[in-house]
Order: C-alpha cells, then structure tokens, then sequence
C-alpha cells in the first residue's frame, strides 16, 4: 500500500499520457483531456500544502523569537490580505488588480533589476581574459551587449546588431541545440526510468 | 481618494525600499522582501484556485448538483487525491502524500516523453540538417553552406563534449574542447542577453521613479 500503490498509479498515469498522444481516438483524447484537467485541478492543493508549510516556518520563527522575527507578521499580513480579497472578490476585483499593480509588480520588476548591479561585479570576474575561452565568452557578451544598446550601432554603422544576430543565429544555437538535445535525451531516459520504477527517489526514505 | 496616486507612491517606496540593500541590510529592505513573499504566495494561491480548481473541478460540480448530471462527480475523485497532500501534516499519516506526488510525478513523465521526442529531439534534428537539403538543390550561397557546416559541427563537437562514455583522448578530446569554444560562445551571448535584460528593467523603475513619482521627465 505504502510503495507498491504509488508506483502502480506512476506507470499507469504516465502510460496513459503516452499513449493517448499517439492515438487520435476521441476516447482517448476524452482520457487525455480529462486526465490533464486532473492535474490542473491537484496542483493548487500542493501549493496551498506549501503554504501551510510557509505559515509553520514562519510561526515558529515569531515563537521562538530567532531574529528578525517582526518581519514574519509582514508575511502573514501580504499573505492574508491578497488571499482574503483574490478569493472573495476574484482575481478581476478592482482592489485586487491595484494591489498587483502597486505592490507585486513594482516589487518584482526591481528585484529582477537588482541583479544589475551584482553581474556588474560578476561581469568584472567573469571577463578577466585568462584563457582563450575566457577571451571568447568576453567578446561574445560584448558584441551581444553592443548589438543591443543603440549607441553601439551608433559608433559601429549597425554592424554590432548584425554581427550579434549573426552570433545568435550560428554558433549560439548550434550550442543550445547540443545542450537542448543532451538535456532532451537525459529527461526521455529519466522519464522511462520514473514510469518502470526503476527511480524511486520521489517516493522519500522510510516504509 | 486617488487610488492611482496612492499607488504610485507605494510603489516608489517599495523600489526605494528595496534598492536600500545596495548599500547595506536595513528595516526597510527586509520589510519589503517579507512583503513580497507573502503577496506573491498570496497571489499564486489565488490564481491557482480560481485557474484550476474552479473551472475544472468545483464548476463542473457544482452543474452536476444542480442539473443532476453524473459526469461531473469524477472530480471529486482528483479532489480527494489533492487533498492527500495535507497528510504531510500527519507524521502517522505522511506516507499519503506518495499518492498525489506519484501521479503527478507519473502524469508528467508520459506527457514529456512524446512531447520532448517531437519538440526537441526530432525538431531540432531536423533545423540542424535542413540546410543541406538546399546545398543539394544548389539553392544556397557559398556563405549559407559555410554556416550549415558550422551549426552541424557545433552540434556534434557540444554533443561530444557532454559525451562522457569514452575517454577524451585524441580527436574525441579536440572535437570537446571545438565543443567548449561553441559553448563560451553560447554562454557569452546568454550572459550579454542577461545583462542588457537586467539593465533594461532598472532603466524602467528609474523611469518610474523619475517619471511617474517624481515628474521629472516626461
């Protein structure tokens, strides 16, 4: 009940999706629509478990007083209030959009761009030409950086942008091509591996 | 009152707020961080909720208990295996959880199968390798073939370097370090995209500051 079950519904959910995309059957994509409509639906219940998991955390940090634990009430306060308005008055509700628009976003969008100011110094590490394939991974990022801001067209007479989109459409993707094909066939063998329960690591220690 | 005008100002003292760290950990950073996790656990519960569980199971329900059509009781049986996921909270009953994880870990797994074969695997094959079927019809330029033998020796020569079942010796060991030049090369325009996308939304919230809050420019 406790390994063997869990095991039994992964090979048959993940035979069922196999098979379902490769047969054009109405049954079967009645199956594979509601089977997908199945995953959409426990989905939110993992991530309101995760919640729940957040709230423990931050209850015991104001229990036991660790540092900074007056900030734990912010969290509760953010939390409570996008809850209580998104779930009574829906997402559409006008209060709920002024508050993403005013508080989620702004906040967002700058800590997004913070890490400006951190790759500056990581740059600075980074494009110390050492070797050749430093020398190389500096003057890519220079031209793509340069292909990009106008001022670099500006002194270049546009061949900054066109040698940066020509970087992006060769070499560039012939890498992420290597890298996208060496991921690909590592996830389908993972996969396979997942659905014979052959890796059991998801299902954690114990009986 | 001017919700629009209060919003500007919370929003400018939330950026401030959080651009204090660049100079050092202060009350007003840390306050606007713990905010921030709770608004946007706050916000993904809601969306999550009223994107999933709504539509697909509580509507569907809810129909079926005020029309009397049957179809709609099979969500209680993806409700139920969701609502496994709360035994986490129960250390007699923790085990549950195998459940739900199992069959979503197992949803997954099938559906990436097919779908990573024909996205990734079988399309990218196949943008690799076109180009020769036009250096074949005698359709493509003396620059356009130099640039198909170039995507196909990037592929292989990546590919090579990842490939860790031979030792990289003799030509296997020239073709990963032809690999490792593509991959800086790869890495080299990742990093400039990063940083132009990182610069480009600091000039937006200097843009806000300057612009919306403070009607400085224009």
């Amino acid at each position: 009940m406790k390994r063997q079950v869990p095991l039994v519904l992964c090979f048959v959910f993940g035979i069922a999706m196999i098979f379902t995309q490769f047969s054009p059957h109405s049954f079967s994509q009645g199956i594979y629509e509601e089977v997908i409509s199945w995953a959409l639906i426990i989905g939110p219940f993992a991530l309101v478990l995760a919640t729940v998991t957040l709230i423990q955390t931050h209850t015991a940090r104001i229990r036991r007083r660790t540092e900074h634990w007056q900030y734990s009430f912010v969290v509760f306060a953010g939390l409570i209030v996008m809850v209580l308005i998104g779930m009574f008055f829906k997402p559409q509700n006008p209060m709920f959009v002024w508050l993403y628009n005013n508080v989620q976003l702004p906040m967002d969008a700058t800590m997004f761009s913070l890490l400006a100011f951190f790759i500056a110094s990581a740059a600075y590490r980074a494009f110390r030409a050492r070797t050749f394939e430093a020398s190389l991974l500096l003057i890519t990022a220079l031209i793509v950086m340069m292909g990009n801001v106008p001022i670099g067209n500006l002194l270049s007479n546009d061949t900054a942008s066109e040698a940066r989109q020509w970087i992006l459409d060769n070499p560039n993707l012939s890498a992420r091509r290597g890298i996208i094909l060496g991921v690909s066939l590592g996830v389908i063998s993972q996969s396979i591996r997942i659905i014979l329960g052959i890796e059991r690591s998801y299902l954690g220690g114990g009986d | 009152m001017d919700w629009n005008l209060i919003g500007i100002w919370v929003a400018a003292f939330l950026t401030l707020s959080i651009y204090s760290v660049l100079y050092r950990d202060n009350p007003f950073y840390r306050f606007a961080e713990h905010l921030f996790v709770g608004v946007s656990v706050g916000y993904g519960i809601v969306l999550s909720i009223y994107q999933g569980l709504v539509p697909f199971a509580l509507k569907p329900l809810w129909e079926t208990v005020t029309t009397g059509a049957p179809e709609g009781f099979i969500k209680l049986i993806p409700i139920c295996i969701g609502l496994l996921f709360f035994a986490r909270l129960s250390p007699r009953h923790t085990w549950l959880i195998r459940y739900p994880i199992a069959i979503l870990i197992g949803f997954g797994s099938g559906i990436a199968i097919p779908n990573v074969l024909r996205a990734n695997i079988f399309e990218q094959t196949r943008g690799t390798i076109a180009p020769f079927a036009e250096i074949a019809a005698g359709t493509l330029s003396g620059w356009g073939i130099f640039e198909a033998i170039l995507m196909v020796v990037g592929v292989i020569c990546t590919l090579t370097y990842f490939f860790f079942s031979v030792e990289h010796r003799g030509p296997v060991k020239w073709l990963s370090k032809v690999g490792i030049a593509f991959l800086m090369i790869g890495f080299g325009s990742a990093f400039g995209n990063t940083v132009m996308g990182r610069v480009a939304l600091l000039i937006q919230r200097v843009d806000f500051l300057l612009g919306d809050w403070l009607n400085i420019i224009s």
